[in-house]
């Protein structure tokens, strides 16, 4: 029994590089308490997952995205 | 040589915006090169920040497309590392202006094949 093959959404829209200031899109791709989520769950191709986790990680030193959410503060 | 770079500052947002310009002018003055264009700039304006940054919960973001030779950029860092109206910073080599592949310009010839 086969899956059937999820189909990476970043390159359904056309993009050829995540930008790390579009947090919004980023934050498609986090899990709810802020973790990358994988592209086993996401269906992102292996190109945009690696573009996803530079841009994530940029984005986080920006306070853009949190690194932990949730967490009481 | 020159390359393309991106900044982003995140300034003290209690700082006017007459103040943030007068230290991009300062950051951007030691990165000037002949014949390299002026930083193009983006004002984000203020934003709340995703966690506090030095007890600072906003911050005002701007956006730098600049373009500089690579041994400029150690001076650079260490000038906006010292100046403390600056909450953080990023330089990173911009992916905006990518060359296009060869194969995009032939893309009529694929088909007869």
């Amino acid at each position: 029994m086969r899956r059937p093959q999820k189909t990476c959404s970043i390159c359904e829209s056309g993009v050829r590089v995540v930008d790390f200031k579009d947090e919004r899109t980023l934050s498609r791709f986090l899990s709810e308490r802020g973790k990358i989520l994988p592209s086993r769950l996401s269906g992102t191709c292996a190109r945009h997952q690696r573009q996803l986790s530079t841009a994530i990680k940029r984005a986080r030193v920006l306070a853009l995205l949190p690194y932990l959410k949730g967490h009481g503060g | 040589m020159t390359r393309q770079y991106e900044a982003v500052y995140i300034f003290d947002s209690a700082l006017e915006e007459a103040a943030i310009n007068e230290r991009l002018e300062r950051f951007h003055a030691l990165l000037a090169r002949p014949g390299a264009e002026a930083p193009q700039l983006a004002h984000w304006g203020k934003r709340t920040l995703a966690y506090p940054i030095n007890k600072h919960e906003t911050g005002y973001y701007v956006i730098a497309k600049l373009e500089t030779s690579p041994d400029a950029l150690p001076e650079f860092e260490r000038a906006v590392k010292l100046e403390a109206g600056v909450l953080r910073f990023l330089v990173v080599v911009s992916e905006g202006a990518q060359p296009v592949p060869a194969t995009v310009d032939k893309g009529d010839g694929e088909d007869d094949e």
